[in-house]
């Protein structure tokens, strides 16, 4: 009676979080920011131009209809609606329709204005934001630059012990903050006056405007959280300062968000209410978007994209998102400790024919440890990625052989039970059984002992996936670095370890991007891991919503119903 | 009565304190914490949580810091909804789930009594035959495929009522998942009280019954009725505390904020209290009901006394 359930969980965390995310621990939102796009923003400050206000972009002559409501499903209920815990992508998305950081992200991925109307790098470590004097709490109050220090203290208070904290590495002191080691008022924020914020960062952080645009870097209501406790986040307490204001939450139901009239930019958005669902089981999402009763998915549940792009080719959207899928290598086993081996095992998995015809759901194939649209470092790529298969195989089997690998000796892969990790697995099992010969002994755990196997290094080869918050190339190198709580590899490579903290440290953006680059090209050619496919998200969104672009961040302010 | 009553409320106790020594124990030895996921989080962070939740302590502390608050009626903290406490959740997650489970318990109870009195009566006839057909399908489709089925013919092919979600006790919202709830215990109900009164039916009291010249009607109502329900009655404690407090599945499926939901991600998830919660509450309600079953055999059956 309960497998279709546990299944339906299991979806639930691996693929709908995984896939966007961040998923529990998560400290921010996954950002599909582009270099380009920055840099405009960028160019636009540095030559004093007001940056453009950005909201619902709806094209002239567009009929809108006269109802302006919005139910979307969520995928899960959030863990907290606390800017400052807060930790899941679910949580996120609604945090960020409630609250405004300094900047905001749009429906394209660009970084654009939130409560900060500008903002300068003063030195190569230091940012100044200037706050818009219009931005108001719903409660009428201003936002002033002492809520964002009240709320990046909290934060990263021990006290409040939030997850998503690890953000405070990038912050002056924000580790020994987090660690108690200084006090909080040593964190590298402080208030100039009413409206000017100035934020220290913790070596250079080219990225920090869109590290700002994160649910979790929000201000926060002092007052209404200390008259209320604990209670503060609930319907009739909570005081917010975004686009939306919090109407009802019905816990593993629904939260239902209205319009916040005193918004700063309230003229620009047209959703009056906005519905969050949240529906984990994806049979059960599906089933409740085709009988109308939600006007926008999580995610499909597997095995069904090309049954449902065929029949609502208008509806179902699906993109990228800043996230890879990627088989662990156990670097200390005796059989994964030599490279040759990592690298033949790598060599041999057709991507191309696991992202078309197995998970068969517009994944992208992935030949290298960062996805597309990684910035900071030119990107490294494998360079058999192109060579037909034969001499692949060839190439792969000359390697094992040199390994002294005889065929007919198993491997381990441990992955966490679902349909979609399952096929993966099979297919990965048969690939170095039909090319090279191994045999792979397959073991399905339930996903947190699954995690607990991996993160102990208690494994061979593991299944994991990994969603990141920022493009820049740090956030990828984090998983195969020397002491990095998210290097599951245990592969250590001093030498680029060195230029990773060069090129974190250096104050110069030419200077950065060389190291790291070589840094990449040095972990790329190690192998660390099997990096397997960049993860997408398809979902159905009805046709007469408008506004939707990018699958991962998308606030509310952004859409708007046509006239249907 | 009232002596064993009393009795029987107070060996609740022990039976609580005995089930949550033994989940705890077991929760706390499951592989995985509460704070793993995907982002393994860094020991500063994870020694922060654990001094929040006091999972620093060794765990007989802990182990006493829960058993001190639970005698006070709180449940603790959840960590999986940060911004609720097992209270919060279980206050908010029982009336959806007595409302859902206890509605199809009370019609699955009266249609199942009803059908299997008439399937007995008619034994081997077209009528018990399609009862009985009837009831078999309820029992051999499990949820998972009777769920679907209900949404695909009420909610996508005949648009009347909606797929699932929850607003507010709507009763729009409730008439499928009570339907699904009631199909799979009527089938059991049906089957069982069947069974007994064919073989009630042929006991000897009930030969005397004819005998002395009674018509069918007031045998089966005034004799045959009250043993042949037993059985019945013993199966009704174990099946409503599943409906109101385990219904995964359907609630799952039609996404119903009730404490199936609750069950499942808080194991999921490793939210120690909020699982602990959740049994205490179970735990309670099987021995309240087991009781009320007891009683009740002692008003049908005459031969019993407490």
């Amino acid at each position: 009676m309960q497998s279709p359930v546990s299944r339906g969980q299991e979806h639930a965390y691996t693929e709908a979080q995984l896939a966007t995310r961040r998923a529990k621990s998560s400290n921010m939102n996954m950002r599909l920011t582009s270099a380009i796009v920055r840099t405009v923003v960028a160019t636009l400050l540095a030559a004093g131009a007001l940056a453009p206000a950005c909201a619902a972009i709806i094209p002239p002559g567009t009929p809108l209809a006269a109802k302006q409501e919005m139910v979307r499903n969520n995928g899960a209920e959030p863990d907290s609606l606390d800017p400052a815990i807060t930790t899941s992508l679910n949580s996120a998305l609604i945090v960020g329709d409630l609250f405004e950081g300094l900047t905001a992200e749009d429906h394209h991925g660009n970084v654009v204005p939130g409560v900060a109307e500008s903002w300068k790098r003063t030195d190569p470590t230091t940012w100044v934001f200037k706050l818009r004097k219009t931005a108001v709490w719903s409660n009428g109050q201003p936002v002033t630059a002492d809520d964002f220090v009240y709320g990046w203290r909290r934060h990263m208070d021990p006290k409040t012990a939030s997850i998503s904290a690890s953000v405070a590495v990038y912050i002056l002191n924000g580790q020994d903050v987090v660690k108690g080691r200084k006090p909080l008022t040593d964190l590298g924020v402080r208030a100039i006056d009413r409206q000017t914020l100035e934020v220290k960062t913790a070596g250079l952080v080219p990225f920090l405007d869109a590290l700002v645009a994160s649910a979790q870097m929000s201000p926060e209501p002092r007052a209404a959280i200390e008259k209320f406790g604990k209670d503060w986040t609930k319907p009739g307490n909570l005081v917010s300062n975004g686009a939306y204001v919090l109407k009802d939450w019905q816990v593993n139901s629904k939260i239902v968000l209205e319009k916040n009239p005193r918004y700063w930019d309230a003229a620009n958005v047209q959703l009056t209410r906005v519905t969050f669902l949240c529906v984990e089981d994806g049979n059960a999402d599906l089933k409740l978007y085709q009988s109308g009763e939600e006007d926008y998915m999580q995610q499909l549940p597997p095995g069904t994209y090309s049954a449902l792009k065929a029949r609502y080719p208008d509806e179902l959207r699906n993109g990228p998102v800043l996230g890879m899928r990627f088989s662990a290598l156990n670097n200390d086993d005796p059989l994964l400790k030599d490279v040759r081996v990592r690298k033949a095992l790598s060599m041999v998995i057709d991507r191309e024919v696991l992202a078309s015809k197995i998970t068969a759901d517009g994944q992208v194939p992935l030949y290298g440890l960062t996805i597309a649209s990684v910035t900071g470092a030119k990107p490294a790529r494998y360079d058999w990625a192109d060579w037909p298969m034969d001499k692949r195989v060839a190439e792969a089997r000359k390697l094992l052989a040199e390994a002294g690998v005889k065929p007919g000796t198993h491997l381990k892969y441990a992955y966490n039970t679902s349909d979609y990790n399952k096929k993966m697995a099979i297919f990965t099992a048969s690939e170095w059984k039909t090319k090279l010969g191994l045999e792979t002994d397959l073991d399905s755990f339930e996903f947190k002992v699954l995690l607990g196997k991996i993160h102990g290094g208690d494994f061979q080869v593991g299944r994991f996936a990994f969603g990141f918050d920022v493009t820049d190339v740090t956030e990828p190198l984090e998983l195969v670095q020397c002491e990095s709580d998210l290097n599951y590899n245990r592969n250590c490579d001093r030498k680029a370890d060195g230029l990773i903290t060069q090129g974190t440290l250096s104050t110069d953006p030419a200077q950065r991007e060389a190291l790291l680059t070589q840094a990449l090209k040095l972990l790329t050619d190690d192998y660390p891991m099997i990096p397997l496919l960049q993860a997408s998200m398809p979902r159905l969104v009805k046709a007469w919503i408008g506004g939707y672009d990018q699958a991962i961040f998308t606030r509310s302010k952004d859409f708007f119903v046509l006239q249907h | 009565m009232w002596a064993y009553v009393f009795r029987r409320l107070l060996v609740t106790i022990p039976t609580v304190l005995a089930v949550v020594t033994i989940c705890y124990l077991l929760l706390h030895a499951t592989p995985g914490g509460p704070f793993d996921s995907e982002r393994k989080v860094s020991d500063a962070v994870l020694a922060n949580l654990q001094a929040k939740y006091h999972l620093d302590m060794p765990l007989w502390k802990q182990y006493l810091y829960y058993l001190n608050d639970l005698v006070h009626g709180d449940l603790g903290a959840s960590f999986r909804y940060a911004d609720w406490s097992v209270n919060d959740l279980v206050k908010r997650a029982l009336p959806v789930s007595l409302a859902i489970g206890g509605t199809a318990m009370v019609i699955a109870v009266v249609l199942g009594v009803a059908l299997g009195i008439v399937a007995a009566l008619r034994q081997n006839s077209a009528v018990d035959y399609l009862v009985m057909l009837f009831g078999n399908i309820g029992s051999v489709l499990p949820s998972f495929v009777l769920g679907p089925v209900l949404v695909l013919v009420f909610a996508i092919t005949l648009p009347w009522l909606p797929s699932g979600g929850w607003d507010d006790f709507a009763p729009r919202y409730m008439v499928l998942p009570i339907a699904l709830l009631t199909l799979i215990n009527v089938s059991t109900i049906g089957r069982i009280m069947r069974g007994s009164l064919i073989e009630v039916m042929s006991s000897n009291f009930i030969r005397t019954a004819r005998a002395k010249g009674l018509p069918t009607r007031l045998v089966v109502m005034r004799h045959a009725l009250r043993p042949a329900l037993l059985p019945v009655v013993s199966v009704l404690g174990p099946l409503a505390v599943g409906s109101i407090t385990s219904a995964i599945v359907t609630e799952s499926w039609f996404s119903i904020p009730g404490l199936g939901r609750l069950i499942v991600n808080g194991a999921s998830d490793r939210d120690y209290t909020l699982v602990l919660g959740l049994v205490v509450l179970v735990t309670v309600m099987t021995v309240l009901l087991n009781l009320v079953v007891d009683l009740a055999y002692a008003w049908l059956d005459p031969k019993i006394r407490y």
